[in-house]
């Protein structure tokens, strides 16, 4: 693994170089939001921030994404072209929970069966560059309880570390080899690799929140119908906020729609947390209730995810802890779980 | 490669109206392009995303056999959106069908067994299609006997019924078809599925069961089944769920880690005891 060394402030100018080049969605500041967003010319990137409050995961898979277009034709209408576009880009600065949020999406979307083009295209032109979190940002952090670390190369094609007044680059994978140039040529020391190893210990140590979200695998095999479920989600507003701002969350909507004599089939984020999710059209609902939508959202991240690809489908990045207008907190429901 | 989301274009071809209430129809398409044909080769059993450009997609099962060339059938209920444009249609507009989606009843498990095949109401079109694979002259030495039981609630609302009429007549298949309530001009059984099935009383040996039904009619099957001494692995049956990619990536048709779409819809009675009872 090749190893650099940046001035702390060349950052910013880096990333801005590469828009050049690339587009380059990095951390900006709309309003009161840190959010992923195309870096534009008069863009300056906020790598001193905590975390984004979207997930980037809208990179690879947009919020809303125009799958197809059809048109109107003397026999209806016919399906006219697909789209797929996909230009080289560059995610600079994602945050290791999400950087891991990737791999985890990238069991479903890229299986051997049915691959999905439209998120694969986008994650094959992408070189996902990891800002480490060498001070963990929120005391709702637990990464180290779903198989990450605040300081980790886990999705990342470059990952960059603050050792003080330097950063600390290192090319992880062959895509990240080719942008290496624009990191300069200052070969790190050994010094520097020290003094990163410790920061890393010390950053896994700072994540003081942990969950057992292993452990209780064997006991959601075992408790699909526990009373547990009946009080759970209680106080669950059914807003969907926890899913639309997780990284890993991919469940999605296919819709049409026309304009005029044109028309596009279109994809966006749906949420298990909704009624009509599941609701068909003779009326059943095989989920009637949030009980079984709450039951549905912690089995998914915490057993069937498991039971279909082997990985906890999630990355502990707490941002359905901190946003959820009720405090549902995912994490006291894991800790209740593990004592059923 | 092909995108999985992406229909075929096809033509409707023929419409047939299967039911008196006129809500059933059958819709014959024929693909545009004929190397696509190819590509749709699909088994009894699975099913396929009607595209209707500016309407959306609708999961339904395929009602033709693959042995039937040149064209691929699906018989569908006006319910929704989609499938009430779909009535709407008429022979020689374009639209689209995506798959085909899901397994399939077990072909090579049904191989040199007896083949118990159980429908009510609507829930037919896809053992439809295993009949007619099944009675083609090229597969009906690889199954055992084959018995049909099928019922529905009027003579009007049974679906195929030439096709019915046509197997009754041959000696390879016992059909018993039956309506819950008949009318002057029905001659055949009376009775309820479940009691037919009681009164045919297919031996469970070498004998598979394939039964789709509306759930009260399951729920009352499913214990004359149990008394006859079939397993649970010989009782087979197809889900339906609320479904969108058809993939196993939209993330809504799952019943515990399996997707009915990419899993199912085709379970047996083993295997849905080993998920959750949500669906």
């Amino acid at each position: 693994m090749e190893k650099r060394l940046i001035k702390k402030d060349a950052l910013a100018g880096i990333a801005r170089k590469m828009t050049g080049d690339f587009a380059v969605w990095a951390p900006v500041k709309k309003e009161d939001n840190v959010l992923f967003a195309p870096l534009g010319p008069g863009d300056e990137p906020f790598f001193t921030y905590l975390n984004s409050k979207n997930a980037p995961k809208n990179v690879f898979f947009p919020h809303t994404e125009t799958m197809m277009k059809y048109t109107r034709t003397p026999q209806g209408m016919v399906f006219s072209s697909e789209v797929n576009e996909a230009g080289q880009s560059v995610l600079f600065g994602v945050r290791p929970c999400d950087a891991h949020s990737f791999v985890v999406l990238d069991k479903l979307f890229d299986q051997e069966k049915y691959r999905d083009q439209y998120y694969i295209a986008k994650r094959q032109n992408t070189t996902v560059i990891t800002l480490a979190c060498v001070k963990p940002p929120y005391v709702t952090c637990f990464c180290t309880s779903v198989d990450g670390e605040p300081v980790s190369s886990e999705g990342a094609d470059i990952l960059l570390t603050d050792i003080g007044d330097e950063y600390l680059v290192e090319i992880v994978t062959e895509k990240g080899a080719k942008l290496a140039g624009y990191f300069g040529d200052t070969k790190a020391d050994t010094q520097a690799e020290a003094k990163k190893a410790e920061l890393a210990a010390k950053a896994k140590e700072a994540i003081k929140s942990k969950i057992p979200a292993h452990e209780v695998k064997p006991i959601l095999d075992k408790n699909f119908d526990h009373p547990f479920w009946d009080t759970i989600h209680a106080k669950c507003l059914a807003c969907g906020t926890c899913t639309y701002l997780c990284p890993t969350c991919h469940c999605f909507d296919i819709s049409d729609e026309v304009i005029g004599s044109d028309g596009i089939r279109l994809r966006s984020w749906d949420s298990c947390m909704f009624p009509l999710f599941t609701k068909e059209t003779s009326g059943h609902n095989p989920r009637p209730s949030q009980k079984e939508r709450w039951r549905q959202r912690t089995m998914h991240k915490f057993k069937y995810y498991i039971d279909m690809f082997n990985t906890i489908g999630c990355v502990g990045c707490g941002r359905c802890v901190m946003y959820c207008p009720v405090n549902l907190d995912i994490r006291k429901v894991v800790e209740d779980i593990s004592k059923l | 490669m092909q995108n999985p989301y992406i229909p075929y274009p096809v033509v409707v071809d023929k419409i047939t109206t299967e039911v008196d209430t006129k809500d059933i129809k059958t819709f014959r398409f024929k693909f545009i392009n004929p190397e696509d044909e190819q590509k749709y080769a699909y088994i009894p059993g699975q099913f396929g995303e009607l595209s209707i450009f500016g309407k959306g997609e609708s999961p339904i099962g395929i009602a033709s056999s693959p042995t039937q060339k040149g064209y691929v059938e699906f018989t569908v209920m006006k319910a929704g959106v989609v499938t009430s444009a779909l009535h709407e249609m008429e022979e020689g507009e374009v639209m689209g069908l995506r798959g085909p989606l899901g397994n399939s009843w077990p072909l090579e498990y049904l191989e040199g067994k007896n083949i118990v095949i159980v429908g009510g109401g609507f829930a037919f079109t896809t053992l439809r299609s295993m009949i007619n694979y099944a009675l083609h002259e090229d597969n009906r030495k690889r199954f055992g006997d084959i018995t049909v039981i099928y019922g529905a609630r009027t003579p009007g609302l049974l679906l195929y019924k030439d096709e019915l009429e046509a197997w009754s007549s041959r000696s390879d298949i016992n059909m018993n078809v039956t309506v819950d309530k008949g009318d002057p001009s029905w001659k055949g059984r009376e009775g309820f599925v479940p009691a037919v099935c009681k009164d045919v009383a297919p031996s469970k040996d070498n004998s598979v069961a394939l039964i789709c039904g509306p759930p009260i009619m399951i729920r009352f099957t499913l214990p004359v089944f149990f008394d006859l001494g079939f397993s649970k692995e010989n009782i087979i049956t197809s889900l339906e769920m609320r479904m969108k990619c058809g993939i196993g990536k939209c993330g809504r048709c799952n019943v515990g880690s399996k997707y009915v779409c990419k899993d199912g819809p085709v379970f047996s009675l083993a295997e849905l005891d080993a998920l959750t009872p949500e669906y």
